[in-house]
Order: C-alpha cells, then structure tokens, then sequence
C-alpha cells in the first residue's frame, strides 16, 4: 500500500469506519511509516482536544420550556384532528336539535328577577326560612305569613327531597319560596297567586346558565328555577305540577 | 406523539440537541429558540420516526429546524462567543495546563470559523459520535461526501494547530 493510498483512507481508519481486511493493511503500512504514522497521531490529537472542550448542555429552563410546549403543541394536534370531526357533527347535531328541541324562550324580565333571586337565595345565607324535609312543617309555616296557601308536596320518592322553604319577594310582591335537592343542585320554587288564573303547561325559560320552568296551575304561577341540567329540571317541575294538582283537588 | 413518548423518546437527546444546535448557531439564546421549535416539530412528525434512533432523527429535525430559520432571517449569521473557561487537564504541569487551554480554545474557535458544513460533520462525528452513514442521513448527502467534508474539515482544524505549534516552538 502506498502512502497516496493510505492518505486517502486516514480518516476512515481513525474513524474505525474501514472494512477490517482495509483497516488491516492500513494499519500495517503505519506501523512502517513515520509519516503516516504521524498523521494519524494528529488526528487522534486533534479528536482529543475536541472532545475535551466544554460540551454544551440544554439547560434545565430549556428542558422545562420543551416540556410545556411539547405538551401544548400535543394538545393542539389533537384538537386539529378532532375539529373537523367535531364540526360536522355540531352541524348535523345542530340542525337536528334546531328543528326538534322545544327553544327556550328568550329571557324576559320575570325570567331574569326569578334568576336573582335564586342566585341571591344560594350567596346569601337566607336561604331556609324553615328548614325541613316535613312538608307537614314546611306547609303550616307559610300559615299567617302569606295570604295564600302555597301546595307544598314531597318528591324525594322521585329524587327531589324538600329541604326547606323561606319567604321571598318577587316581582313587587312576597311570594314562597320551596326548596328541593337534587344531588349537588338547588332548586327554588316560587310559588305566587297567578294574575290571571288559566292553566298553562309548562314553559322553559333560561337566563345566565340557569334553567327556569314555569307553569300556573289552580291559580298559582309556579316558577322552578336551578342550574340542574334541562331534563332534569324538567321532570321535577312536571312532579311538582303532578302532585301539586293532585294535592289540590 | 403522546407526552410519555416525548419524554421517553426525544426529552434524553436534548442536551445532545442542544449540543449541535449550539455549535451550529453558536449562540446560546437561538440554539435554545431551535431546539425548542425542533422539539414541537418532532412531536408534529412523531410518524416519520423509524426504528429505535430517535437520536439522529432529532438531530436531522434540528438542522432542518436551523436552516428554516436562518433561511427566514439574517440571524443565522451570530456573532462569536468568547472561548474561555476550558476545563484544564490535571494531570499536566501548570506551563502545560495553560498552553493546553489554550489548545482547545483555539480549535474550538477554530471549529466555529468553519463553514457550516463542514462545523456540523466536525460536531457529529468528533462530540456526538455518529457513525458516517448516520451523518450522512442526518445531513442529507451521500457517504462519500460526508467523507470528503470530514477530512477537509480536519485538514483545516490540524493546519491551524501545526500554526500554534510553530508559534510555541519557534
């Protein structure tokens, strides 16, 4: 092998990136010649002093950056590919509730007051003027206070227990108040004497993320109102107006 | 590419990641900019990872990263750290602890008056051990010229020692 030859290889023979048969006959040139035997003794030297100069590291507010942004760039990945998924089926599940879910109404000004007072009644303390789940307590309360006598009915076979009720001013005038649970939620039914006194069905109504159903029956207007979710608040007020006509007749 | 898989995968080659992207801005602030943009970029193209080297790909992304953005700007071109702080090799005598800094500031200024290409094979090869095909997937060239470019850039790194040996002994 000549020197020529060898030259051409030093670099894939310091590397160890020669075939062994090559690096074989490389080796055995430079263990007989100075002159290539000294080129690849500065190219050992040169990969010595390389090495030895600082290595540069990801500091640890890098490595915390990365981490937050990979997490955030994962996130929003996932959210592109579900979009158009998700979009489709918000316009077909759209346009079906559109045509076949009964609207609430727009809040009016009664929807709004009976709201209030629900939000008032939970961030005040005044929420039980009797607390009971007795609605033989919770009836003869109201007895003297107000001049009406509010139907007062039990739904905790139908997973709405009383828990009390208060007196409360709605619309210029001091109506009842029940109270019933349902889980986590309150519910606030007012009950007032309606101003005209035909029955109606039960009307949704929501304002602010409340639900609100309303209904007169036998001369009472009765407004239910909670955060609960519209099904369920649903069911209670068609309870209440069950067993409110029943009591009544 | 799910957050686990980012730790497991590329989160053990950031200060490799670093390492390259430093040498190949040779500026702290903008290899940091780089390895953060070629980390997002890694999660966006998790599929393209075959295979378990999930070191060379990350380092392909964080050059392709780099010459995105110094394509997109004039910032690629950064002014030069100050070389200093070597750690000195105990060992040696302390006449020749100092002329051993020096040594290796000199080639590391050295490396990083290079021409890019010929910087990033120097780092591959010389810091982060990569074999000649991988340098040559990483860089996107044939063996061959991974070759040629390393033994140019030697040529050039051993021209500027043979200078400071001359100049030590005169």
């Amino acid at each position: 092998m000549t020197c020529e030859e060898v030259e051409r290889d030093l670099d894939a023979f310091v590397d160890r990136e020669l075939e062994a048969g090559a690096a074989a006959a490389v080796g055995a040139h430079i263990s007989g010649c100075l002159g290539c035997r000294g080129r690849v003794d500065d190219r050992q030297t040169l990969s010595r002093l390389l090495q030895a100069a600082p290595y540069f590291a990801a500091s640890d507010r890098l490595r915390e950056r990365v981490t937050v942004r990979a997490a955030r760039a994962n996130w929003i990945g996932q959210l592109a590919r579900w979009t158009a998924a998700a979009a489709v089926l918000i316009i077909v599940v759209g346009s079906a509730a559109a045509l076949l879910w009964p609207r609430p109404r727009p809040a009016d000004d009664l929807t709004a007051d009976v709201v209030a007072a629900h939000v008032r009644s939970l961030m005040g303390e005044h929420l039980f003027d009797v607390r009971s789940s007795d609605r033989h307590t919770v009836k003869p309360w109201f007895l003297g206070k107000i001049d009406f006598a509010p139907p007062v009915v039990d739904l905790a076979a139908l997973g709405f227990p009383l828990s009390g009720g208060r007196l409360d001013y709605l619309a210029r005038r001091t109506v009842a108040a029940l109270v019933y649970q349902r889980g986590g939620h309150t519910i606030n039914v007012f009950i007032s004497p309606a101003d005209d006194g035909a029955d109606t069905g039960i009307q949704s109504r929501s304002d602010r993320g409340f639900h609100v159903r309303h209904w007169t029956h036998g001369g009472m207007a009765f407004w239910a109102v909670s955060d609960l979710n519209d099904a369920e608040l649903t069911a209670c007020a068609e309870a209440l107006a069950r067993e409110a006509s029943r009591q009544g007749s | 590419m799910s957050r686990q898989r980012f730790e497991e995968t590329v989160l053990p080659h950031l200060d490799a990641a670093f390492n390259y992207a430093r040498w190949l801005t040779r500026n702290d602030a903008e290899a940091e900019d780089v390895v953060q943009d070629a980390c997002v970029r890694a999660i966006r193209f998790a599929a393209s990872l075959r295979g378990d080297d999930a070191r060379s790909w990350l380092f392909t992304i964080v050059r392709n990263t780099w010459y995105s953005r110094a394509r997109g700007s004039q910032r690629a071109i950064a002014p030069l750290d100050a070389a200093g702080g070597e750690p000195a090799d105990e060992a040696l005598d302390p006449e020749e602890q100092l002329l051993q800094q020096q040594r290796v500031s000199r080639i590391r200024a050295a490396v990083e008056s290079l021409p890019a290409d010929f910087r990033e094979v120097i780092v591959l090869r010389e810091l982060e051990g990569l074999s000649y095909k991988e340098i040559a997937a990483v860089v996107d060239v044939p063996l061959g010229t991974v070759m040629s470019r390393l033994a140019r850039a030697r040529e050039r790194l051993l021209a500027v020692l043979e200078a400071q040996r001359r100049e030590v002994m005169p």
